[in-house]
């Protein structure tokens, strides 16, 4: 294959100078766009291989028979993600309005808020949250963001109680 | 544009001149043939490895209780894994088919001779260190034959004469695989041999750099002006297009033949069939012929006859007038090689 | 090479790079939308059943994997759910924690499954275990076996610890029962048994009479015992302690409770099977059982929703027909197989599905009278089940066919079946029989015919099954009447004769050649000696 030892200087006596330099200029230009595009996609690939997946479908998942659920009292339940739920339900009417479900994470930072029985309130330990029976922000950081403990959502079906969580992934075990 | 130049040259004071002529080699001319291009291709592929293990590395938990299932994760679930894996699995396979050719090709043509015996014996080390990196990257995925062929292979170390069960006991953390076996491995494939490997290969370069590369006079370059021709960027554009190859290559193959999964490693159970990696194939069939002690001492000394192979050769052709006495020796120990793979490949036992 | 060459080939190689990686982004798109479909559900284990879960994969392996792969295990509903018992139920023991029984009842699962419990218990096959006080159990308790234990006459090596008694009541607790159901017992410490009779549970189904609780025996762990005579037992008619009957597990296998299983022919062919009711055999025969056998991978067997006209068309099974949903009757499953039956062919003479507010068959014969008692007619069962036939056939088709069942049931019953219920109900008004049951041959014959010749033959009929309707049905029920029923009837008469009851002899006599004599008999001309 031939191979040129030295460029030529191009001679603008003929055209065919400026059209070597175009075809030079022009070759440079399609190499450095194969080269990013080839693997700037491999990079784009590569970023969307380490970005964390998307959150998982819901699914609902059986809690308890109502018949086994008193008025007045409350359940703990964990979901699939190991988050843990604070179940209660506040009469006896076998409809999903007697259930509140409460997540235990606050939302202020991130902390986990535990029931305090004699002050009748969730309360958190980091930055001093505190939150009443339904999750409203009662005192506190959460409070001035006017911010209330996430609410899982649960319906009553044939007498069953369900809760609303993410889908398990991976092995359960 | 030149204050900021400066700026840059008073902070990083890079000889410029100096530097392009040390990295500007002259390449000699039998370069501008393709057959030529068997040592860059691993070298490259030895940087995609790295770039594919890193991104894997992310998603793998190494731990006999979660291995599997993190490799599963991987090819089912994260996005593009299954592509990064299957880059990284055919990666390896790529890698290690053209360090064999870029050896065989040093063999054959003689660049090992004086004075490059030691250039060589670095690239045996080389070679080793691929080799059981990618053993122990296929351990590291913790199927059945990952296990079996780790428990396997660690055995057969063993009935190496005084060291065999002192490497056994390094390579798996004890006498049998245990719960600190699959670590071991993980350390091994991603930190220990790429970094051997990175330096034997600086090593390997520079030895190169100053010897310069062997040359060799090809009837169409005679009419050529110069015996050499620039690295830059005339060498440098033919090695773009090389990785370019190597990476359509490496998606199309990742596309087709995807890496798949085996069932999950079960210390209870060996299966019927339990086989090394492709490239053991040849040591596999080869220790099966013998039995024993005579197994481990003739690889042993074939090891070591390879090693030494510039010395002895340089011996032979000292000594006797058969120079072209190599070429036949690597004619039957290529087709000796190609046969043992062939054969263990089409038997089951 | 020029370099503009060299340049320009690694711009074009860039590009072929990218439409590679654009082929990857397109199979890893495709890959996505597959695995969204196919995606497992996987098992989540409740924190009240983390302890059972942890200890029984080691004890158990098998059992919790059965679970993990149930719809219980993708919900959530874990060990406790099922076995948690309450204080005061008579086989309830404390476990590692946890207070459980190890028999879980449809009572237990009504907790959750409310209305296919209610449909259950209302079922006929709730009714199983009324075998107990039946003939046939006499058969398996008496005839086959012993109802009291009895010595073995000569030393016997056994294969673990040595023979001392004989248990007579075997062949019931291992082959009737296991298909009707046991009456689940506690063993008591005086070596005796407890159950639902003992312990007449209330209506939340622990012990009104609690003395009897004192007597329980209990293992090294605490564990009331279960005797072993009735347990283990899945019988469909289960008599449990808790007063519920049946056990769910009969179809829906534990512990993944598979629907899928239930809806297959095996689920059912486990008791409907054999000489006496060979369902499923009848149902392999017919061509809706080759239609099943060659579609089956077509049935959509794992779906959720399974109804007919919607989910599968490709054939019917048991389920389909006799209990699942079906397009027309808006997908509605009922547990209650009853539902859709016309004429009951268990009986020795067959008589048509009307029943009562109890779901019991209305025998009334006074027309004014049944009207009155009849809740769920005959006729509306019926129509219940061409509802389901009407799927696939045209009404012609439909009506056709049960015109001729109707007439096959017929046949059988006013040639053979009433006739000779007729004769045997004579012999024994006339003692002209022993006492006890199957002592005598003609016994057996009768009960022969109408239990497993008549039986055959008419659940052939109802299942288009023609080998059995013929050749194993009537064909065998005429040749039991006219070679083995009524000659053995006429030698006892004339043994009868000779033996001083003349008059009862005769009398019966009168009857057994009247009903020979009909035009249907007389082919086979007057008695020959």
């Amino acid at each position: 294959m031939p191979h040129d030892a030295q460029p030529t200087t191009p001679n603008p006596a003929d055209g065919a100078g400026d059209r070597r330099s175009f075809l030079t200029k022009s070759s440079t230009l399609l190499m450095a766009g194969g080269l990013a595009a080839g693997y700037g996609t491999f990079a784009h690939v590569a970023g969307r291989f380490l970005y964390p997946a998307a959150p998982r479908a819901k699914t609902w998942m059986f809690v308890a028979d109502l018949g086994n659920f008193a008025a007045g009292s409350s359940m703990k339940y964990r979901t699939p993600d190991g988050a843990r739920v604070l179940i209660t339900r506040r009469d006896a009417k076998d409809d999903v309005s007697a259930f509140k479900a409460l997540g235990s994470t606050c939302p202020h930072l991130g902390c986990q808020v535990h029931w305090e029985p004699q002050a009748q309130r969730f309360f958190c330990p980091c930055h001093n949250g505190a939150f009443d029976t339904e999750g409203l922000a009662i005192s506190g950081p959460p409070k001035d963001a006017n911010q209330s403990l996430p609410s899982f959502p649960l319906k009553v079906d044939k007498g069953l109680l369900y809760i609303e969580v993410p889908a398990a992934s991976g092995e359960e075990v | 544009m030149s204050t900021s130049s400066t700026w840059w040259k008073e902070r990083f004071p890079v000889p410029a001149g100096q530097l392009k002529e040390l990295t500007n080699e002259p390449v000699p001319n039998h370069l501008r043939h393709w057959w030529f291009c068997l040592g860059g291709t691993p070298a490259y592929l030895f940087f995609i490895q790295i770039v594919t293990g890193i991104l894997l590395a992310v998603y793998y938990r190494p731990g006999q209780s979660e291995a599997w299932q993190s490799v599963r994760e991987i090819t089912d679930e994260v996005a593009f894994g299954w592509f990064i894996r299957s880059v990284h699995k055919w990666g390896a396979t790529l890698m290690i088919a053209s360090v064999i050719l870029h050896q065989m090709r040093i063999y054959f043509t003689g660049a090992y001779r004086a004075p490059r015996e030691l250039n060589w014996m670095v690239g045996m080390l080389i070679l080793i260190c691929t080799l059981m990196t990618g053993f122990t990257g296929y351990s590291l995925v913790y199927e059945q034959l990952s296990y079996w062929g780790a428990t396997v292979g660690a055995n057969i170390m063993d009935s190496v004469p005084f060291v065999g069960s002192f490497m056994k006991n390094m390579l798996l953390g004890g006498e049998a695989y245990n719960s600190h076996t699959l670590s071991r491995f993980f350390i091994l494939h991603a930190a220990v041999l790429p970094v051997a490997m990175l330096l034997l290969l600086v090593v390997h370069i520079t030895l190169i750099r100053l010897h310069g590369v062997t040359e060799f006079q090809f009837p169409q370059d005679a009419a050529r002006p110069s015996k050499t021709f620039n690295f830059f960027p005339d060498h440098m554009l033919t090695e773009l297009m090389i990785g370019l190859v190597l990476m359509i290559v490496l998606s199309a193959l990742a596309t087709i033949l995807p890496a798949t999964m085996g069932p999950q490693a079960d210390p209870l159970t060996t299966p019927e069939i339990i086989k090394p990696e492709w490239f053991f194939y040849v040591v596999f069939r080869w220790l099966k012929l013998f039995s024993g002690t005579a197994a481990v001492l003739s690889t042993g000394f074939i090891l070591f006859v390879m090693f030494l192979w510039p010395l002895i050769d340089g011996w032979i052709r000292r000594r006797t007038r058969a120079s072209e006495l190599s070429v036949w020796i690597g004619i039957v120990a290529v087709l000796a090689i190609i046969g043992l793979t062939v054969w263990e490949a089409a038997v089951a036992h | 090479m020029t370099i503009t060459t060299k340049k320009s080939i690694i711009g074009v190689l860039g590009f072929l790079f990218l439409l590679s990686l654009i082929f990857v982004q397109w199979h890893e798109v495709t890959r996505r939308a597959e695995e969204a479909g196919l995606s497992e559900a996987l098992a989540v284990i409740p924190d009240s059943s983390k302890a059972c879960y942890d200890c029984h994969k080691q004890k158990t392996p098998a059992l919790v994997d059965h679970w993990r792969g149930s719809t219980h295990a993708e919900k959530g509903v874990g060990c406790v759910e099922c076995h948690q018992a309450e204080r005061g139920d008579a086989d309830g023991f404390d476990h590692e924690g946890a207070f459980i029984a190890t028999v879980v009842t449809p009572r237990d699962c009504s907790r959750c499954h409310v209305t296919e419990g209610a449909e259950f218990a209302a079922s006929h096959h709730a009714a199983g275990g009324n075998i107990l006080a039946s003939l046939d159990n006499r058969l398996a308790e008496v005839v086959e076996g012993a109802r009291v234990p009895f010595n073995p006459h000569a030393k016997s090596p056994v294969p673990v610890g040595s023979l001392t008694q004989v248990n007579g009541m075997a062949s019931v607790q291992l082959g009737c029962m296991q298909c009707h159901g046991s009456k689940v017992a506690l063993a008591t410490t005086d070596g005796g048994t407890i159950t639902v009779d003992d312990l007449k549970p209330g209506p939340d189904g622990k012990p009104t009479v609690t003395a009897a609780l004192a007597k329980v025996q209990k293992d090294q762990h605490g564990r009331p015992v279960l005797h072993s005579s009735a347990w283990p037992n899945t019988g469909i008619g289960r008599l449990n302690l808790d007063g519920s009957k049946g056990s769910c597990a009969a179809c829906h296998s534990r512990h993944d409770f598979s629907p899928r299983r239930a809806r297959q022919p095996e689920a059912c062919g486990k008791c409907h099977m054999g000489p006496d009711h060979p369902q499923k055999e009848i149902f392999e025969e017919s061509k809706h059982g080759i239609a099943f056998r060659d579609r089956m991978s077509e049935m959509n067997l794992d779906a959720k929703h399974w109804v007919l006209g919607e989910d599968y068309s490709a054939a019917p099974t048991c389920a389909t027909c006799h209990m699942s949903g079906n397009k027309k009757n808006g997908g509605r499953v009922t547990h209650d197989p009853g539902e859709r039956i016309s004429w009951t062919l268990r009986p020795p003479v067959s008589i048509p599905m009307d029943t009562d507010e109890k779901h019991a068959i209305v025998k009334e014969l006074d027309p004014e009278k049944r009207a009155a008692l009849v809740k769920d007619s005959a006729e509306a069962k019926r129509r219940r089940m061409q509802e389901v036939c009407s799927h696939c056939h045209t009404p012609d088709y439909v009506n056709g066919f049960y015109k001729q069942y109707d007439d096959l049931v017929v046949l059988y019953n006013e040639k053979y079946a009433k006739p000779g219920a007729a004769i045997i109900a004579a012999l024994r008004k006339e003692n002209l029989l022993t006492a006890p049951e199957f002592d005598e041959k003609v016994e057996w014959t009768w009960y022969l015919l109408w239990h497993h010749e008549g039986r055959r033959a008419r659940h052939g009929a109802s299942m288009m099954g023609p080998d059995y309707t013929h050749w194993h049905g009537m064909f065998e029920v005429a040749e039991r009447w006219y070679t083995e029923l009524i000659p053995e009837v006429r030698e006892l008469l004339e043994k009868a004769r000779h033996n001083g009851q003349k008059e009862a002899a005769d009398r019966v006599s009168a009857l057994v050649e009247g009903i020979m004599a009909r035009p249907e008999h007389q082919w086979s001309g007057p008695q020959k000696n």
